[in-house]
């Protein structure tokens, strides 16, 4: 099993972190606004990572709450594997943060 | 630290600047990183290539800001990936071992086969500037292409200019004396320039001066697999004497290993010699316009002359050396126009075997395909089982690549474990199949396993790789969440795409086993036909010998008459003998062929032309059990003092006397104006092949050999006369006739060695022998090709039923009879079978064409064969079929539908 | 804001952000940082750090008096301000995916 999840899955694997159903726009939005444009997902390129990962277990379909009409939207969340993935990834990014702190490259959290 | 030599040797690679920069801290940190991977378990020497390809990769462009973040590159993927493929295929022995087994045959089989190819046609003869070296013959009318006769040769080099050196040999039976067991030997006799024209040379001793060539000195030249045999290696034996045909020869050299010549391959003077004596023609040889063309003839051309060239040039010489040296008396006769054509040396060698290779090279090859194929289903099988770990990668890494890249690892290091224990399998495959075509295939001595067999071993495996990996790698990558992550129970989209796959798989197994087999059938069929050929002689309980007398021994053609006379006497006594008799060409053989005229041919016939012709004694044809159609054969009575007489076949008296009586009339060797004096016609017998089953019989005569004067039995320059092939009828199992007949010419001539002691029916079998050894060798090939075919469908058979158990269950429990369950699946199975069959017979159709020159008496699109073909192969599939087909109609509905 | 700078560098200048270090050195903290993820091997490493120097992120010093190595003059590598403040922004964002993914209670506070 390779260790560690690509910028763009642990990005969207972070979307769905509150376990709260999200559509497949508003995890491009939130991606894009959390990297600062860095990672900025096509529509394809989010389907094809959504496809991925919904056959790895890591996240998976829900029905969609409260339509008015029209064609029905997919809602994604996140599943206990995927939580645990996320979860290992936000440590190791946390300890380089900390890190980063001792070396005093960064202000001590108040 | 201990540094050990490989790290300081990488540590060379770096530019100096930086060696001198870093200096030790370069070598200590490679250091470190071994002993780093080593704590993590990977051996130092894999550390070492990812150093020395760590060293190798700093200089190119892009290394420093294309990793991606987890500083992965793609050699550390890939030997990840290295590492994990062998933990898989340790995990799983069972399935490894097959595939690499099954891959281990298929790529030593093409191997082996791959190095006769290079050996026989790819590589360049074995002498100086091979493209230079050409071999011209003399043909007489338009039919039959012979060597040159010695005046003709003397004429030819006369006057041609496009050589640098022309050389004739010709191959020849001596009697190897003065040793315990007496024994004939091949021997070539050869121009003094053959050497330089070879470009080789002795590796003892000396090639032949010109003086020797034509003044009759007794020199030899050993062949070098001769002089170790015989003389034990003798460093000393430059200057010894050798005894051949009871004569002292001195030997002044000795050939070098590996020198065989001449080269078995073209149709004339084809044997391997022992031995090598000057050409030295004779008086009678250099006066015999007409005659005896049976000298080969090689020319090197001189730098920059083509062949075509050389080409043109004989066949204008041929005719004005017709025009202006051969004899009035000949040309006024009607003789046939004089040709010479020029070929290649390579190609006269092997031409006639390349498209046999080629056939058994393609045929190998497709067997390969095959087992790539039943390889590629069962590596798909598996990744069915690994899904989710490759969905976990896929979804991780950059995408499918890393998969692709994992599964065409595994499938590359499974090719190459196959590769490398196939190049060792090869050897033994290689030996095998040299053994059974070495005598007839031209330069096959030459095969070994050098460098570029091994190339194309590797070749060969990355190929396979690819075709067994490319499919389960993209299919690995692209796994469907339905497919996966459902029961197995339910088909789904997925399992039809699945079923698609396997599908097209095993058509295409059985597509090109349909091939082989309808080539095989062709061949099969062929060789049966060729076997069915009636001969012209009963070949049962007949016993043939090879006899010759030297001159030395014999000097006399009374001393040859007596010894011959008193031999079959003596044989026809021995007890079991029914009949003896002689003649100087066994059936399916001729050499002699001559100029033979009608006295007063019917209306319209031409009355001239040349025929083949054999000399008897004794009761020969009672012997061959020959057939009499009219009046009688030639009996002892037919002497020397007697009429002229001679006995026809029934192609002779077809073309020669159409519907008229032949018994009785005259014939007579020469042209129409100037003939030799009249024979009469006293019997017509029965057509018997000469030149082999599959040639149509060509007009012969018989006449008998006491007729012969005795000059000519004496003293003929090929000896014909005074050697004889003994034919012995036996009322009792031939073979056991063998030591009395070998006894009574001891009695006679204790000296004389006896050879060729075979029954007439291993002659039979052995004009056959390369028909025979097309059709088992390629009839092997289409067997195994089948069997691999029928694995492959029963396997994947076996595994849609598994898969499908649960739908059968629902069938059963809905009132579906076992009955009709089993035909389902056998339909299944079919319908794969009728795809494969209707791509695969076209294609056989197709490329059977290749195959018309190696068969007789059947068209390419014999359709006997074809149905054949297709009927086994139906039969196999079916009983393939048979198997799962039986398990699913045992499903107990109870049990299936459980297993939800 | 700079755009982000590779992993891999990143855990270099973090090895540097508080000492001159040598190669060897360099790698041997990365990979006990990274818990043995994160291999650098020496080709790789000095053409990064040739990279960095070019970029004036790091630079090459001579062998401090009295530094311990093996035997010979390894040279050593000290950061620059500007490779200070690139690892600082890098070492930013991250503060910020970890801190939504703390809000997210991906991580426990």
């Amino acid at each position: 099993m390779p260790d560690t999840l690509s910028p763009q899955a642990f990005h969207i694997l972070l979307a769905l972190a509150d376990r709260k159903p999200v559509h497949g726009y508003a995890i491009i939005q939130e991606v894009r606004r959390r990297t600062d444009g860095e990672i900025s997902l096509t529509a394809s390129t989010l389907y094809a990572a959504i496809k991925r990962m919904l056959d790895a277990g890591l996240i998976a379909e829900t029905p969609a709450t409260g339509e008015t009409g029209g064609a029905p939207r997919r809602c994604y969340r996140i599943t206990n594997a995927g939580l645990r993935l996320a979860r290992a990834d936000a440590e190791r990014l946390a300890r380089l943060v900390a890190f980063a702190r001792d070396k005093r490259l960064l202000a001590r959290r108040a | 630290m201990p540094r050990p030599w490989w790290v300081s040797a990488i540590a060379r690679l770096y530019p100096r600047e930086y060696r001198e920069r870093l200096g030790d801290d370069l070598v200590d940190a490679m250091l470190a990183c071994v002993a780093r991977e080593r704590r993590g378990g990977v051996w130092p020497l894999l550390t070492g290539v990812r150093l020395l390809v760590d060293a190798l990769t700093t200089f190119l462009p892009g290394t420093v800001r294309s990793a991606p973040s987890t500083g992965d590159s793609l050699m550390q993927s890939l030997i990840a990936d290295l590492r994990h493929a062998i933990r898989m295929l340790r995990r799983a022995p069972l399935f490894s071992v097959l595939i690499v087994a099954t891959l281990a045959l298929a790529i030593g089989a093409n191997t082996a086969i791959f190095s006769v190819v290079d050996a026989v046609l790819l590589r360049s003869l074995p002498y100086a500037q091979p493209e230079r070296l050409v071999t011209i013959y003399e043909g007489i009318g338009s039919t039959m292409t012979a060597g040159f006769s010695a005046p003709d040769l003397m004429a030819f080099r006369d006057r041609v200019r496009s050589y640098d050196g022309l050389a004739a040999f010709r191959n020849a039976e001596f009697e190897l004396s003065g040793v315990d067991q007496p024994e004939r030997i091949h021997v070539a006799r050869i121009s003094a320039s053959l050497m330089d024209v070879l470009g080789v040379a002795p590796a003892l001793g000396r090639a032949f001066t010109n003086a020797e060539d034509t003044g009759g000195q007794l020199v030899a030249i050993l062949s070098n697999g001769f002089w170790q045999r015989k003389f034990g290696a003798d460093p000393s034996i430059v200057g010894r004497s050798v005894s051949l045909d009871r004569r002292s020869y001195t030997v002044v050299g000795v050939m070098p290993a590996g020198f065989r010549f001449p080269s078995p391959g073209p149709q004339l003077n084809n044997v391997p010699a022992d031995v090598y004596v000057p050409i030295s023609f004779t008086r009678i040889e250099l006066n015999g316009f007409g005659m005896m063309y049976n000298n080969s003839v090689i020319g090197r051309l001189h730098a920059g002359v083509t062949a075509e060239h050389a080409d043109a040039e004989a066949r204008t010489i041929a005719t004005r050396i017709f025009d202006e040296v051969y004899p009035a008396g000949l040309r006024e006769n009607g003789f046939p126009q004089l040709i010479a054509t020029v070929t290649r040396m390579q190609e006269d060698i092997v031409g006639n075997v390349r498209r046999l290779l080629v056939v058994l090279l393609a045929a190998v090859g497709v067997l390969l395909l095959i087992a790539c194929a039943d390889i590629a289903c069962l590596m798909l099988t598996r990744a069915a089982a690994r899904a989710r770990e490759m969905a976990i990668r896929t979804a991780l890494g950059a995408g499918r690549a890393p998969v692709m890249r994992l599964v065409l690892v595994e499938t590359g290091l499974l090719a190459a474990l196959g590769g490398a224990a196939g190049l060792g399998l090869a050897w033994t495959l290689q030996r095998l199949f040299l053994t059974s075509i070495s005598e007839s295939v031209p330069r096959a001595e030459a095969a070994t396993l050098d460098g570029r067999v091994v190339v194309f071993t590797a070749l060969a495996s990355i190929g396979a790789a690819l075709v067994c990996g490319l499919l389960p790698a993209f299919e690995s990558s692209r796994r469907q969440s339905s497919g996966m992550l459902k029961e197995s129970g339910r088909a789904s989209t997925a399992s039809a795409r699945e079923r698609r796959i396997f599908g097209v798989l095993v058509a295409t197994q059985f597509a090109c086993a349909v091939v082989l087999l309808a080539s095989g059938a062709l061949l099969v069929r062929s060789f049966a036909r060729l076997m069915a050929t009636d001969p012209g002689f009963r070949g049962d309980r007949v016993i043939a010998a090879s006899t010759s007398l030297p001159a030395t021994g014999y000097p006399t053609a009374a001393s040859i008459r007596s010894f011959y006379a008193t031999l079959l006497e003596r044989l026809g006594a021995v007890p079991g003998v029914t009949a003896a008799g002689a003649a100087t060409d066994l059936p399916l053989t001729v050499r002699e062929r001559r100029a033979f005229t009608v006295e007063h041919p019917p209306a319209g016939v031409d009355g001239s032309g040349t025929i083949a012709n054999d000399w008897v004694t004794g009761h020969y044809f009672e012997a061959l059990g020959a057939r009499i159609i009219r009046g009688r054969a030639l009996a002892p009575s037919d002497s020397q003092t007697s009429e002229a007489v001679v006995v026809i076949n029934e192609t002779l008296a077809r073309q020669y006397f159409h519907g008229d009586e032949p018994v009785n009339r005259r014939v007579a060797w020469g042209g129409a104006r100037n003939h030799g004096p009249w024979m009469r016609v006293v019997g017509v017998i029965g057509d018997i092949k000469q030149a082999g089953l599959a040639k149509p019989t060509e007009p012969q005569t018989w006449q008998p050999w006491a007729q012969v004067p005795d000059a000519a039995v004496a003293n003929n320059p090929t000896g014909i006369f005074r050697s004889l092939q003994l034919v012995v009828r036996s009322s009792v199992p031939p073979t056991s006739l063998v030591p009395a007949i070998r006894a009574e010419v001891r009695r006679l001539d204790p000296a004389l060695p006896i050879t060729g002691v075979q029954t007439l029916e291993e002659v039979v079998g052995a004009s056959a022998a390369s028909q025979r050894f097309n059709a088992t060798l390629l009839g092997a090939f289409a067997g195994v090709a089948l069997l691999l075919a029928a694995l492959g469908i029963g396997g994947v058979l076996a595994i849609s039923v598994s898969r499908r158990t649960q739908e059968i269950g629902i069938r059963l429990a809905l009132g579906a009879r076992a009955g009709d369950v089993l035909g389902m699946v056998v339909r299944q199975g079919m319908t794969l079978v009728l795809g494969g069959l209707a791509i695969g017979l076209p294609a056989a159709y197709a490329s059977t064409r290749v195959l018309r020159s190696l068969l007789f008496d059947v068209t390419a699109h014999d359709p006997v064969s074809f149905v054949a073909a297709t009927a086994v192969l139906c039969a196999v599939a079916l009983a393939a079929c048979a198997a799962p087909a039986l398990r699913a109609s045992r499903v107990d509905p109870i049990t299936a539908l459980r297993n939800d | 804001m700079n755009a982000p700078i590779p992993a891999h560098w990143f855990q270099i200048l973090l090895s540097l952000a508080d000492e001159d270090r040598h190669g060897l050195r360099i790698m041997n903290d990365v990979l006990e940082r990274t818990n043995g993820q994160m291999k650098l091997w020496p080709g790789m490493l000095y053409r990064n750090l040739a990279k960095l120097a070019v970029d004036g992120l790091v630079v090459e010093i001579e062998t401090p008096a009295g530094a311990e190595s093996g035997g010979g003059r390894p040279r050593f590598y000290r950061i620059t301000p500007a490779g200070r403040r690139a690892c600082a922004a890098e070492a930013v964002r991250m503060a910020g995916f970890v801190e939504a993914a703390r809000r997210k209670r991906l991580l426990k506070a």
